[in-house]
């Protein structure tokens, strides 16, 4: 608003601050976009045969309102639409761990997608074939089975051991991989060799994982 | 749209996608960030439309455009940029004159820099009710804020506004 200096009579009482503006300036824009609640029209209305000075703001409101309507709608650059495809949720879909909503949303866009159907087929073809693969048998025992005392003196001891474990599972899988037959390794004693050899180095006197008369 | 359906994600690309990027770039003046957040707006319809229940469609739809515009300022802890790319030269319509069209971007140029300069929460109802022709009632619902809010809100920006414009209208 450039210039409220007022040069004619207004009624004080229908302003916060007489230097600045009348308390209905806020319901000139609504008025403007016919948005005004009931019994306001009027008062907006009768006001504004008073008062020149909204009567010019009604006017510049007018104009701004104007001014951003007039600017364009743009196009959306086509890089900025994702693809109407759906991605993830097809595995989700095939894995059924979608909501119902969802499911049924993926089922609609399957009648009228075929390349989405063609991707379906495509994750149920290699699904089915992980899903194929052989089982293996893991070797028994798994784990050696520890005396308690000796899980609680040594951490470092049993994370040899266990690494010992893992080794022993990664040949053994390796073995199963390269040769018909896998081979059972036994996993007893070879953490078994591996606590002796950490004894003797470390100096400790203790007594091998799993050795005959190991206190349980 | 019709209030007792569902829309499909296309439907909603279709009928919106413009309508998202005009705010978007309204209220952020950069293609980019603009582009960002039309992706980010309709990745989230398609997700939320599984769930959504017939009602107010613009009132969602938008609340999650502003969500989502909301999340984008956060995520990149700046205010939006002032920068006025080649944008408005994509203008859409019938052919007018190339005079037309220039004074049609310098004008849109002028006012675009203007609305970057009011606050966010003024120009964000101003956008909603100019650019994208939303009611009163449905900016209270996008927005999360009483209809007497964005009456005032929306006034005060179109009175800053006019206030920067320094053209003749």
């Amino acid at each position: 608003m450039a210039d409220v200096n007022h040069t004619h009579e207004i009624d004080v009482s229908t302003h916060i601050d007489a230097d600045v503006e009348c308390t209905i300036g806020e319901l000139l824009s609504a008025y403007l976009d016919g948005e005004l609640r009931v019994g306001e029209l009027d008062l907006v209305v009768s006001h504004l045969n008073d008062c020149l000075e909204c009567i010019a703001e009604f006017h510049d409101l007018k104009e701004a309102r104007a001014a951003v309507r007039m600017m364009p709608m743009l196009q959306v650059p086509e890089s900025a639409m994702p693809a109407a495809h759906y991605g993830p949720e097809l595995s989700a879909f095939l894995d059924g761990e979608l909501t119902a909503d969802e499911q049924q949303m993926i089922v609609k866009h399957l009648q009228t997608c075929t390349d989405c159907l063609l991707e379906l087929q495509d994750l149920d073809g290699a699904r089915t074939a992980i899903r194929s693969l052989p089982g293996l048998e893991p070797p028994t025992p798994i784990a050696p089975r520890l005396p308690v005392h000796h899980q609680r003196t040594s951490l470092r001891r049993l994370g040899v051991a266990a690494a010992a474990v893992i080794g022993a599972i990664l040949i053994t899988f390796n073995m199963a991989s390269s040769g018909p037959e896998p081979t059972a390794v036994d996993l007893d004693q070879l953490a078994d060799q591996h606590n002796v050899r950490l004894s003797v180095e470390d100096g400790v006197s203790g007594v091998p994982v799993n050795a005959p008369g190991a206190t349980p | 749209m019709a209030e007792d359906r569902v829309p499909t994600w296309e439907d909603v690309a279709r009928r919106y996608g413009r309508k998202i990027y005009t705010f978007a770039y309204r209220l952020t003046g950069n293609p980019d960030d603009a582009s960002d957040l039309v992706q980010e707006v309709l990745l989230r319809v398609r997700k939320g439309l599984a769930n959504y229940t017939p009602g107010s469609f613009e009132g969602w739809l938008w609340r999650i455009t502003r969500n989502a515009f909301l999340d984008e300022v956060r995520k990149k802890k700046r205010r939006p940029t002032t920068q006025l790319p080649e944008d408005d030269r994509a203008i859409v319509g019938s052919t007018p004159s190339p005079d037309e069209v220039l004074a049609s971007v310098r004008l849109s140029d002028d006012v675009q820099a203007a609305l970057l300069k009011i606050p966010l929460e003024f120009r964000e109802c101003v956008v909603l009710c100019d650019v994208v022709g939303l009611s009163y009632e449905e900016i209270s619902s996008a927005i999360d804020a009483p209809v007497g809010t964005v009456r005032s809100r929306i006034h005060r920006g179109r009175k800053q506004l006019r206030g920067l414009l320094t053209w003749p209208m």
